[in-house]
């Protein structure tokens, strides 16, 4: 019989990086979703991603303001962080690795944004760094 | 639910007295398999009377560091424990052990 791995979730899994497919980075464990079984157990479904997840962990006035900024300029106006569903979750280890790559994930829609709309439109921008 | 929603919540005794708050959830990586792993299934809450170093980990397991660090970091936290999620019940926003609640001390 085989021991169950032991995570303790703040030490472990907040605040690491998240990795695609691809090995590229895609954004930090900002915040993590559970669920609660039949037996009453909670349980990991999701990886909280951006500032609408990270708002809420800082207390007060602060907090409210990173949501409000974040939800006015999302594209749905929700309070709802985006999330990365545990299934597509393939390892934890120092960094999260995911079985999708950045763009089928789209959970960075505000970096997506500045990347075509504003960089791409920068003379050169489209050279890789040397 | 959230993690966040877990972290910094009050634990009390089963007489009403304050132990401390939430500094981690432990999980057991034992659940049902969900897209390429087993499910995290929370198996535990760490509780501390303070934050202080408790991100560095020191008070939980054997570490190799600075002695000077480990032996601060388990001095600020030789109050905490860690009770088994089924061992307490919400009520209002904390935590009450429940009368056949047995924490344990943190690991040397």
């Amino acid at each position: 019989m085989t021991t169950a791995r032991i995570i303790d979730l703040q030490l472990r899994l907040l605040d690491r990086q998240v990795i695609d497919t691809d090995g590229k980075f895609v954004c930090n464990v900002d915040d993590l979703e559970l669920d609660v079984d039949e037996q009453g157990t909670p349980f990991v479904t999701a990886i909280l991603v951006g500032p609408r997840a990270l708002g809420p962990r800082f207390s007060g006035r602060l907090g409210r303001w990173v949501v409000a900024i974040a939800t006015r300029l999302s594209e749905d106006r929700s309070t709802e962080p985006l999330r990365i569903d545990y299934r597509q979750v393939t390892e934890i280890g120092n960094v999260v690795k995911l079985a999708r790559t950045k763009a089928e994930l789209g959970v960075t829609p505000l970096e997506e944004w500045v990347d075509s709309r504003i960089i791409a439109r920068i003379p050169g921008s489209g050279h890789a760094p040397e | 639910m959230r993690l966040s929603d877990l972290i910094d919540t009050p634990v009390t005794g089963t007489d009403g007295t304050e132990l401390g708050f939430v500094i981690d959830v432990r999980c057991h990586q034992d659940g049902p398999i969900r897209g390429a792993m087993q499910t995290l299934r929370v198996h535990s809450l760490i509780v501390s009377r303070t934050h202080v170093g408790s991100l560095l980990g020191y008070e939980r397991r054997q570490q190799q560091g600075p002695w000077l660090i480990k032996i601060l970091v388990r001095f600020l936290h030789r109050h905490a424990f860690i009770v088994d999620w089924d061992d307490v019940e919400r009520e209002g926003n904390a935590f009450r052990l429940r009368a056949s609640a047995q924490p344990r001390p943190l690991p040397e």
